[in-house]
């Protein structure tokens, strides 16, 4: 029985030694070591000088994270208080755009927000002054935001709605009002799927180069556009490229350490990664 | 008699175009048992409901110790409910899930604490504070409802099929402690239930319900000995029920014989329904009795046997400690106390004999019947 289910295991096992573990091994190798292969600490200790691109990375992916809970959780809510028929119609809504390629999603909002782009000509053509939106930090925002919102509003609609009418009624019986029982509890009874909301939606937007390249500008460099530099861009450099990016793995580990600890210990398996 | 607590006046309710309640009347006094019974779908469920406040009536009025609360919401109403699958915080412990209603009203944390102690006291849950609700055992979690629900001091407590999970032993068990607590404490008790048998060692009053209406309300005594039609004959107990004729005062004809009765007060010659209860005939031998039947079926109940004699078609249900061979001859007796003469209603005919314990088997019986005959008549 139990070989059975070792060999039935085995592709699995095969296939995340090949394509997780043998590159995270190459990443850490490629970090401590030098151009000619011998170790060095030179690499870790450089990706100091780039602190201020992980705070800004860190800040944006925050408050991308931050505006996507506030936006998903009550249209989650509203999704959830839904006829079964409805739900299936509002949840396929809410993923239709992840059926357009990633890329074309956010060229788009780059033909929107440029400053002769279509929301500009508008402002233009009824005599208000065009604003700057192209290359700020807040389309970047956005742009992580309207890319990633699906994966924050998706485990907040699977946990409301598990959540028993009865549970509800019986605060409600036993003096609660709307407001408490919103308060005391629907948001602890979803707190699984909120923290598994912030771990879907903190960790692309924390890593993600393309939306800062297109929307950003080269003002609003990220972590990722600097992997990406180092690796195919001129600063080639993959050693320096694997010590940002190992730092920023710990970083994120760190991260949902520490959003874990809110969950009350229950449902904590399989949400970390 | 003490004031009426709960009234409900002429209520109307129902769902997706289906009537639930229609014009439903009901008083219930403080300090009772009141225990509403009935097959599911009769609509006790929404009785109960109403009087929470979760369901708000179309028409009608439900007033609390004499004022309207139709506008009221729940959380407003001085009554608490333990819900059938107890509804529990799943993410609070013992403690916090009965400290929740107290804290809602903002007690003092000390008096909180002193509640619960003594609330998981009289559950017997003591030691069980800091426990996570996913840990404790159906039993528990429903002993924890009812502290849940008692912590609130509510002036009436709502129990809706409260027991329905739990294993005989514990349903017993419950219903003793359910009862104390009631006594205890002098609270008003609302409780559903689809037993009659829990209906009848519990209650005060019950309210028997059928189709959205009341069948009958009286002490379990009354119920079971004076049922006032088929419907509340055949739920309540065993029954077997025959057509009868009320011939004149204490003189009633049936299964093709004439009997005394205790019943008066019917109009010479008027049909009825005629309820014996199987514990109440007797066997004697063919030759001393008007009712000679055969033997079909004899099940063990441990307490007694449940002997089923058809006499001319008609299956008698007899409970008796003597036992009976099947295909035996056999006379049954019936003493003039036994007999309860009812009046005819929407329920005559639908009730009677013992071929079938459920509607449901009959129902697929007869189809099955018809089913055999058409091929038979494609054959």
């Amino acid at each position: 029985m139990k070989s059975k289910s070792k060999m039935l295991s085995a592709p699995y096992t095969i296939w995340m030694t090949i394509f997780i573990i043998v590159p995270v091994i190459l990443v850490g190798y490629f970090a401590f070591t030098d151009k000619q292969g011998t170790f060095t600490l030179q690499n870790i200790i450089q990706v100091g000088e780039y602190s201020n691109v992980f705070i800004r990375s860190i800040w944006l992916g925050a408050l991308a994270t931050a505006i996507s809970l506030v936006l998903g959780y009550p249209l989650a809510y509203i999704i959830s208080q839904r006829t079964e028929k409805m739900q299936n119609v509002m949840i396929m809504l809410v993923m239709l755009p992840m059926w357009m390629n990633f890329l074309l999603r956010t060229y788009s909002w780059m033909t929107l927000l440029e400053n002769n782009g279509i929301i500009n000509n508008l402002l233009a053509s009824v005599g208000l002054p065009r604003v700057q939106m192209i290359n700020t930090a807040g389309a970047v925002v956005l742009g992580m935001v309207y890319n990633y919102i699906p994966y924050m509003i998706l485990p907040l609609y699977n946990v409301l709605n598990k959540i028993d009418n009865s549970v509800i009624e019986a605060a409600q019986d036993l003096g609660a009002d709307r407001r408490s029982v919103f308060l005391k509890v629907i948001i602890p009874m979803s707190m699984p799927g909120i923290i598994s909301g912030i771990t879907m939606v903190f960790v692309p937007a924390v890593s993600t180069f393309i939306i800062s390249k297109m929307l950003g500008g080269g003002a609003n460099l990220l972590i990722g556009d600097l992997i990406d530099m180092q690796f195919l861009g001129s600063a080639y450099n993959p050693n320096l490229g694997s010590a940002i990016s190992l730092v920023l793995m710990v970083i994120i580990l760190i991260c949902m350490g520490i959003m874990n600890q809110f969950d009350d210990g229950e449902n904590t398996g399989g949400m970390l990664l | 008699m003490t004031h009426s607590i709960i009234s409900l006046k002429n209520i109307s309710v129902s769902y997706d175009g289906e009537q639930v309640l229609k014009g439903f009347n009901l008083d219930i006094h403080d300090g009772e048992f009141v225990t509403l019974l009935g097959p599911s779908g009769c609509g006790k469920t929404t009785v109960l409901r109403t009087i929470a406040g979760f369901v708000t009536p179309e028409a009608g009025d439900v007033f609390f110790n004499e004022t309207k609360i139709n506008d009221l919401p729940p959380h407003k109403r001085e009554l608490n409910t333990i819900f059938q699958k107890y509804a529990l915080f799943p993410h609070l412990n013992v403690y916090d899930n009965i400290a929740f209603g107290m804290r809602i009203k903002r007690k003092k944390e000390s008096e909180v604490k002193k509640t619960v102690v003594e609330l998981l006291e009289l559950v017997n849950l003591s030691g069980y504070a800091h426990r996570g609700i996913a840990q404790l055992s159906g039993g528990q979690q429903q002993r924890v409802a009812i502290a849940r629900a008692l912590a609130n001091e509510p002036k009436i407590l709502l129990l809706d099929e409260p027991l329905g999970a739990l294993d005989l032993k514990l349903r017993k068990d419950m219903q003793v402690q359910l009862k104390e607590i009631q006594q205890q404490t002098g609270i008003t008790f609302i409780f559903v239930t689809h037993d009659q048998e829990e209906a009848l060692s519990m209650s005060d009053t019950v309210v028997v319900m059928d189709g959205g209406e009341i069948q009958q309300i009286g002490t379990p005594i009354d119920i079971y000995n004076e049922p006032k039609n088929a419907f509340v004959a055949d739920f309540i107990g065993e029954s077997n029920i025959l057509d009868g004729l009320m011939l004149e005062d204490f003189k009633v004809r049936f299964a093709g014989h004439l009997f005394p009765c205790l019943d008066k007060g019917f109009s010479k010659n008027t049909p009825v329904d005629v309820v014996i209860r199987p514990e109440d005939i007797t066997f004697v031998p063919q030759d001393a009795s008007h009712i000679k039947g055969e033997v079909t079926n004899v099940t063990f109940k441990g307490v007694h046997y449940e002997i089923i004699v058809d006499v001319d078609g008609f299956k008698w249900m007899i409970q008796s400690t003597a036992y009976q061979a099947i295909g035996e001859k056999i006379g049954l007796s019936i003493l003039p106390d036994a007999i309860h003469v009812m009046e005819k209603s929407d329920y005559s005919g639908t009730f009677g004999d013992y071929s079938t314990f459920s509607d449901e088997m009959e129902e697929d019986m007869i189809l099955e019947e018809e089913a055999e005959l058409e091929d038979e008549n494609e054959v």
